[in-house]
């Protein structure tokens, strides 16, 4: 496959003398071809270009969820994003606001894993025993949950109060499908405020998910539990609680 | 409890169960990884947990181990793999003829392999090619190549380990023939320290050569990259493996929603930039295609190259390095005291491997502790990025 060369522009952090820090975008030169990613990219920039460029990676599939970044302005894994999918033009790469920032494209994603269950599973049941009859010597099928704790979706969300957030909240669902005697703890953790219910139904978290999570419905079908076992239990239902 | 200081180069999988063993064993440890965690070549891993049934012909003991391994990995972090076992298809005449010997290595290697009918086989996958001719099913499972390393880390986090990530070491502190220290480079901050040490192990895989040097080490060593390509949709449950000696793209690893093939080996002299090569990804697609025909028409999710770090020099073919894990005590190769470097070894004993390093690291520093870690849980992922033990 022939490669051009193409434009990409890294938040880069400066660190003066003094240690105070400040942002900026750097343009490098990179040779692409249809398949170079954004990921693939930044790995020529460091390895030729920048020994000291920062950003997270691990997988190069999709699946461990550490290289989420603003790419052009939308939210992305880095390793699954080709290049000549994003623009023909020039490609910007910034680090997720959301998460704490270490330097460059670089994040702690600490603050994302705040509100999630705890003691959640990692594991469900696999769709595809449906059909499939597992060998004697397991129960079921499982496999690891769909969401790869990216982030994207935090990042993605118009929600500016104190939330929760999507991939907390789409976590808490899964924890009471896998985990259904957890359910009345789980529910009246996340029936508050700051919780289910302030979800304002942008739809971007799912929009913006790169395994095909839905936070947005798991964050719908709570507020519905609740407003069920609340209407059940005949107490009051709606916000604030 | 010992004071001693060992400083762990590398934040791949080794330094992971490295970190974690000797802190249970009371030593201070402080890891540096140059980038993020994982980030050099255990992330990249197809995530295939093996029984050892893939190894039992060509090295029973490797086998047993992973066998052991397995074991220990289900007790100790069940939530980083989805425990399906794996299925060994016998393709050709050929195959069906290596099938008895197979069988009979992997249970002298303490491996329960149980032949299956292909109509049982079919019920299990009804993905398998109606080809297949034979099938022995084995206690294979996927590791989340991220998330258990991760685990490692969390637990001895926890328990007072330093994990220092996009801190490069940029020097190996010497004097008097003694390894005594390194020189890093914090990249948040970018200040460079120097840091004490009593030992220092340097578990950087691939790059363990180029690390060596900075000791002015010579350590003999081919950085091997293989292609993996994942395609969208979860084809089959369980790992299949070709039933042949062990060979090009003759794996198929589920795992999420999504299903990966491995691998090819080349060898290259540079690990930091691997490009993949283009005629590896329909080569490898084709090779899962015949013991999974829905490979054919599958869209393709991402394609990578993982490097794995080969003992010795060679510029020849590398399956004739070995794939063995090396435990190299610099004091004995090469009269540097206070230096060891680990190569090599396999994701599925991880934790293994990290028992040998500090079993020898306690011997050399005349410290008297047991390995605890095959009974310890470890903590959630998710811990490594909390202060509480209990995510």
């Amino acid at each position: 496959m022939s490669n051009v060369q193409r434009e990409i522009r890294v938040q880069r952090t400066r660190i003066a003398e003094d240690g105070s820090r400040s942002q900026e975008l750097v343009s490098y030169q990179v040779p692409v071809n249809k398949r170079t990613t954004v990921l693939d990219a930044l790995e020529y920039i460091r390895s030729e270009l920048e020994p000291d460029l920062l950003y997270r990676h691990s997988c190069h599939h999709g699946s461990c969820g550490t290289c989420g970044m603003l790419i052009n302005n939308a939210q992305k894994l880095a390793c699954l994003t080709a290049i000549e999918e994003v623009s023909d033009d020039v490609v910007e790469v910034r680090a997720l606001s959301t998460m704490n920032h270490i330097a460059d494209l670089a994040v702690d994603p600490a603050p994302l894993f705040a509100d999630f269950p705890r003691h959640a599973t990692y594991l469900r049941e696999s769709e595809a025993s449906r059909e499939a009859v597992p060998p004697e010597e397991i129960e079921r099928f499982s496999r690891f949950e769909d969401c790869i704790e990216c982030g994207l979706c935090v990042n993605s969300c118009p929600v500016t109060r104190r939330f929760m957030g999507p991939a907390a909240l789409a976590a808490y669902r899964r924890e009471i499908i896998n985990r259904p005697e957890r359910r009345d703890e789980l529910l009246a953790e996340v029936d508050q405020e700051h919780g289910a219910w302030a979800c304002d139904r942008a739809l971007n978290c799912s929009r913006v998910c790169p395994t095909g999570v839905y936070p947005a419905k798991h964050i719908a079908l709570l507020q519905r539990e609740l407003e069920d076992s609340e209407s059940s239990a005949g107490g009051k239902s709606g916000e604030g609680a | 409890m010992s004071k001693y200081h060992i400083v762990i180069i590398g934040g791949g999988g080794t330094g992971a169960a490295l970190a974690h063993d000797l802190v249970q064993r009371g030593f201070r440890a402080t890891l540096f990884e140059r980038g993020e965690l994982t980030s050099g070549t255990t992330g990249r891993h197809h995530g295939q947990l093996h029984s050892g049934a893939r190894y039992a012909v060509g090295d029973r003991e490797i086998a047993r181990e992973c066998m052991d391994e397995t074991r220990i990995l289900r007790t100790i972090a069940p939530e980083s793999i989805e425990s399906n076992y794996g299925l060994f298809v016998a393709l050709t005449d050929e195959d069906v003829e290596f099938e008895p010997q197979f069988v009979a290595a992997c249970r002298e290697a303490g491996i329960p392999a149980r032949r299956v009918s292909v109509a049982e086989a079919r019920q299990m996958e009804p993905g398998l090619s109606p080809e297949i001719k034979k099938v022995v099913l084995v206690p294979d499972g996927t590791i989340d190549a991220w998330r258990l390393p991760l685990q490692f880390f969390a637990t001895a986090k926890h328990a007072g380990a330093a994990v220092h990530s996009f801190t490069p070491v940029t020097g190996i502190l010497r004097s008097n023939g003694m390894v005594t220290g390194v020189e890093v480079q914090d990249l948040r901050t970018r200040k460079r320290t120097q840091v004490h040490a009593d030992l220092v192990i340097n578990a950087t895989g691939a790059w363990a050569g180029k690390v060596a040097a900075l000791a002015d080490v010579d350590l003999p060593l081919t950085p091997a990259p293989g292609t993996l390509v994942a395609v969208k949709d979860r084809l089959v449950n369980m790992v299949i493996s070709h039933l042949h000696m062990p060979g090009d793209g003759d794996i198929v690893v589920p795992q999420r929603r999504l299903s990966i093939v491995g691998t090819t080996q080349w060898t290259t002299r540079e690990p930091d930039l691997v490009r993949t090569p283009e005629d590896d990804i329909s080569y490898l697609l084709r090779e899962a295609a015949r013991m999974v025909p829905a490979f054919e028409n599958a869209r393709v999710h991402a394609a990578w190259a993982a490097v794995r770090p080969l003992a010795g020099s060679s510029d020849s073919d590398a399956r004739e390095l070995s794939r063995d894990f090396q435990c190299i005590d610099h004091a004995v190769t090469d009269g540097v005291e206070g230096f060891i470097s680990v190569t090599g070894g396999k994701a599925t004993v991880l934790r293994a491997m990290a028992e040998k390093v500090v079993n020898l690291t306690c011997r050399k520093l005349g410290i008297n502790a047991a390995c605890r870690t095959a009974e310890m849980p470890l903590l959630s992922h998710r811990a490594y990025f909390s202060l509480s033990e209990a995510s």
